[in-house]
């Protein structure tokens, strides 16, 4: 009954374009068009257009606020401030790190352009210029901008509102500018083995405050409907459904009364996973006028009052025998949460993930602890572009690693080779706790090597400093070599949760009767081609095309339950739940095959896009003839229709990792860094679509090269925010970016079901080491042992120049 | 930020220190200047308009005069606010010295800069200052010196000379504060 010519295995695998398919990315036919469907391209008739005035100072009282001249500007509808929002009791709101933060500012300002007040108008020209017309009244305080002097007996108090509350989210408070200190490992056995070490290494590693600066900024339009009570909110949200259960919780408004909806994103790198005040006050200006009202960010206010990134202060000390066998690692960190802790990381880990730290070594004994302060500066402490604090925890190591090698006079590659975590060690269980799935990083780091032509490297460096000596070049060469291990998908529910929320994610899938099929899931892109990708997941899984899926998310009322898309957890948990709930429809789809082939189902067998009888391939039903069938013919003992849902708990992260290595030629004149080659090898486990993570990986390393390179918000005695305009923040272009080779391994994780390890964030955590080693390696043999990020001109010159070797 | 430069006019101490007492001349001279009024013989209000890169602000702001030593020396400290482009204050001290027959004018700004105007960064500030500072000179020379007048000798010649005296010690800060740099050019705005 069937076509006798059947195509080949290979050839219709091919054909449904699934795992390992370079497929084209199906959303870029609208980008590339300029079709988004963004958050301002949003316009609903009768909108308002809400805009915040913003403290001038980083620490003041508030005397008064006058309102009067703003509210008589034509087209200015209201003008909400602290007192209009806290009969509402939303005048603060819960942070997802389990502090709260002001809505609008409650009589204090504690950092420079917090929100005062919110201008509702007509248009967004009236808004601004009712801004402008906010009259604020300060008595200016102490602004306190060194978190090295957060805890001192005379340092300013910041949070009056909590300044008896000693009992913080994460445990006792040590002072009242102190957040909560969090601490993984053995302390003695560290203090000990360090003392009893033949060298030690110890340095303070600072990784500066950036920002990951979105090209798209936040933004959201609330609508409250005021006949069926329901609130609508579209937004850039990195985590919807988290997003609709802390609206519900907040306003009591009934979570089944909201909806979220994340329309296209333009790219969030965790600056859009938190809860932030426009998101309230457009909400509360839509009920209280009862029309649609909008709210976007411009530049300057994303930079310097959404979530920033990093902050660590990392007191790095590493001990080891004397032929270099690593034989203990502490860490002792300051972090600098802003004024209010609004880091977006599991409920369980106020530091995230950063006992990830002892990296990719074997490493005997260990132990970290982080304390993290308030200071006058914005919220946040997010993961840029990284699971949570893993890329802090990866350059201290990288570096320290680096600082070891140099005091022992050793090769940092041989250094990092002597002490990998062995191929036959899997699963290893670190010194701080975490059970690394896989890895086989002597394999990957040789490959990078090899092809790098690491030795001849070394060779030419030493040509380069005799020529350097002897006055014949200006430039001086550094070869940077970094080894990443991150830990990412969360996560496992037993220890993974945002809010209480635990870290599953999900996949709904419907099969449609003509063989095509619509797949929705938790998750939510911001550039990552989930459109694209997860259809190749569920074409290997249930043999249809990828073509004919069609992908939806992001829309709470639709879309089932998930964290969000952030800390590379989509691949490794919903493109899991994908996989799973495949498996759900072809189990479904067996029964109907045995059924129509009237054979006994444990006579089938799956071959790419259907099932056939054992032994007898010619006996067979297609994917697509399955799920016509399962809407047109009455199975005896199986219900209509072709659905399956799957709501996946990991077992556990997943560990991908790296050999990336970097060449740079700094010229000491100036202070330019030429990055000269670029090398980034990855392994993250089964590759789903090669070209899609190249273009991860491109756009990762250069973001890595902007952090690494320049990328900072500094603050000046007084609070006031630096580089928080794109005149001062290092976004670098197609100019300042240097070519990238892309290389892999691939070592795919034992329990996840395709193997996938996700890959957005690598090369950020293993760029930002790469780069910084190559800049400290240019001036290693002139003395340096250390020198901070960001490597911009200004400072690499005065690198040189305190070395003497300027001209 | 501080700021320490120095000024030629060719001009006598008395005539500098007497068109640094005059609201008119300063007026003229403040780059976008809209008012300057004397509170009293040490204190001065004015409002001036600044743009400095993409801010734009009317600024409002007060100074005081004291160590006044006419005519060879005085301190201005002042602050001054313009709304949500930000806000400044700090102060100057101003050494006038003889220099034949001219003066030289020294001047030695510390101010600090918050709100909007500081986030844009040192870069656009300090040119704008020195923008400003150009500006200012370049008019109040040309004034002076044009002008060496009936007017000024005779507030000269009024002058007491006692550092205990009130009278004509009125130098506006406004200008030191717009001469020193952008920022005390911003600064005085308010000033």
């Amino acid at each position: 009954m069937n076509d006798q010519t059947i195509p080949p295995a290979a050839e219709r695998a091919a054909a449904l374009q699934g795992l390992g398919s370079s497929r084209k990315r199906v959303e870029d036919a609208r980008f590339t068009q300029g079709k988004g469907n963004y958050v301002d391209d949003i316009k609903l008739p009768g909108m308002l257009f809400g805009d915040f005035a913003r403290s001038s100072h980083g620490h003041a009282r508030i005397k008064s606020i006058n309102k009067e001249a703003a509210l008589a500007v034509p087209g200015v509808i209201a003008v909400l401030t602290a007192e209009d929002l806290k009969p509402l009791n939303l005048h603060y709101m819960p942070t997802l790190a389990g502090d709260v933060q002001a809505v609008l500012a409650d009589e204090k300002v504690l950092f420079q352009n917090q929100e005062i007040a919110f201008v509702v108008a007509e248009d967004r020209y009236a808004a601004a210029d009712g801004v402008e017309l906010i009259e604020v009244e300060y008595e200016e305080l102490p602004a306190l901008v060194d978190p090295f002097k957060a805890m001192d007996d005379d340092a300013p108090l910041l949070r009056e509102d909590i300044k008896d509350k000693m009992d913080g989210a994460h445990g006792p408070r040590k002072h009242y500018n102190h957040i909560f200190y969090w601490e993984e490992g053995d302390k003695e056995g560290t203090d000990k083995a360090l003392a009893e070490s033949d060298v030690v290494v110890e340095e303070l590693i600072t990784y500066p405050r950036c920002h990951p600066s979105p090209i798209e900024t936040c933004g959201c339009v609330a609508s409250m409907d005021k006949i069926n009570g329901k609130l609508t909110i579209w937004g850039t949200f990195q985590a919807p459904h988290a997003v609709r259960t802390v609206a519900s919780l907040i306003t009591n408004i009934a979570e089944h009364n909201i909806r979220i909806v994340s329309p296209d994103i333009g790219g969030g790198f965790g600056n859009k996973v938190g809860v932030y005040p426009g998101y309230i006050c457009a909400a509360v200006a839509s009920i209280v006028t009862g029309v649609p009202v909008k709210w976007i960010e411009d530049k300057i206010e994303n930079l310097t009052a959404t979530a920033f990134a990093r902050d660590y202060h990392m007191t790095g000390k590493i001990g080891a025998t004397k032929d270099g066998k690593i034989t203990a690692l502490s860490c002792n960190v300051l972090a600098d949460h802003g004024a209010f802790d609004a880091c977006a990381d599991p409920t369980q880990f106020p530091a995230g993930f950063f006992s990830i730290c002892t990296g990719s070594y074997d490493i005997p004994v260990a132990h970290c602890g982080v304390d993290g302060v308030y200071t006058n500066k914005a919220p946040g402490g997010v993961a840029y572009r990284c699971s949570f604090r893993v890329t802090e925890a990866a350059y201290m190591i990288e570096r320290m690693i680096d600082i070891l090698a140099r005091k022992m006079d050793m090769d940092p590659a041989e250094l990092r080779m002597k002490n990998f975590i062995k191929k036959e060690q899997f699963p290893y269980t670190s010194a701080l706790g975490w059970e690394y799935d896989s890895g086989d990083y002597h394999t990957a780091m040789e490959k990078a090597m090899e092809t790098v032509g690491y030795k001849a490297l070394r060779a030419e460096q030493v040509e380069n400093r005799a020529a350097f000596a002897r006055g014949e070049t200006r430039a001086l060469m550094g070869v940077g070599v970094a080894f990443f291990t991150e830990i990412v998908g969360a996560g496992p529910v037993k220890n993974c949760d945002i809010l209480g929320l635990g870290m599953f994610d999900s996949c709904e899938i419907r099969i449609h009767p003509t063989g095509s099929a619509i797949a929705r899931v938790g998750t939510i892109s911001q550039g990552q081609g989930h459109a694209t990708t997860f259809p190749q997941i569920l074409a290997s899984e249930i043999g249809l095309p990828a073509e004919d899926i069609t992908v939806e998310e992001g829309d709470t009322d639709t879309a089932p339950y998930g964290l969000g898309t952030y800390g590379s957890r989509t691949t490794p948990v919903a493109g899991a739940a994908a996989a799973m709930a495949g498996r759900k429809i072809r189990a479904k789809a067996q029964m109907i095959a045995a059924y129509l082939l009237e054979v006994h189902d444990g006579d089938l067998e799956w071959d790419v896009d259907r099932f056939q009888v054992k032994g007898n391939p010619e006996k067979f039903k297609t994917m697509k003839e399955l799920a016509f069938a399962a809407y047109s013919q009455a199975i005896p003992g199986i219900e209509p229709g072709l659905e399956a849902v799957s709501y996946y708990d990991p077992p556990n992260m997943t560990y991908p990792f790296g050999a990336y290595i970097c060449v740079v030629d700094v010229d000491v004149d100036t202070g330019v860094v030429d990055v000269r080659r670029f090398y980034a090898l990855d392994d993250c486990g089964t590759r789903i679509n090669p070209m899609i993570i190249e273009g991860q990986v491109h756009g990762g390393l250069t973001e890595a090269l902007a952090i690494a390179m320049g990328q900072e918000i500094s603050y000046d005695a007084m609070g006031n925010v630096k580089g928080g305009s794109l005149m001062d923040y290092y976004l670098p272009t197609a100019v300042e970016t240097p070519v990238w080779e892309t290389d892999h391994t691939v070592t795919p994780s034992p329990h996840h079901p395709i193997g996938a390890k996700g890959v957005g964030e690598s090369p950020n955590v293993g760029g930002v080491p790469a780069f910084s080693n190559a800049v400290n390696d240019a001036f290693a043999h002139l003395g340096l042992t250390h020198t901070q990020m960001p490597h911009d001109h200004w400072r690499v010159w005065q690198t040189a120049q305190r070395l003497g070797v300027t001209g | 930020m501080e700021l320490n430069a120095e000024q030629k006019i060719a001009a006598t101490r008395e005539q500098v220190f007497a068109a640094l007492n005059d609201p008119a001349i300063l007026m003229q001279c403040i780059p976008g200047c809209e008012s300057l009024e004397k509170e009293s013989d040490t204190e001065m209000t004015a409002t001036v308009v600044l743009r400095v890169g993409p801010v734009k602000a009317k600024f409002k702001g007060r100074v005081e005069l004291s160590n006044l030593v006419p005519p060879e020396s005085y301190s201005i400290r002042g602050e001054g606010a313009g709304g949500p482009a930000g806000y400044a204050k700090g102060g100057a001290d101003i050494k006038l010295l003889e220099d034949g027959d001219g003066t030289i004018l020294q001047y030695d700004v510390k101010a600090d800069v918050g709100g909007k105007l500081a986030q844009l960064g040192g870069r656009l500030i300090d040119s704008t200052a020195k923008n400003l500072s150009g500006k200012f000179f370049a008019k109040f020379c040309e004034i002076v010196e044009a002008d060496l007048g009936v007017d000024t000798q005779a507030t000269i010649s009024e002058a007491p000379v006692a550092a205990d005296s009130k009278a004509g010690r009125s130098l506006s800060p406004l200008i030191w504060v717009v001469l020193g740099a952008g920022v005390l050019a911003l600064y005085f705005a308010f000033s």
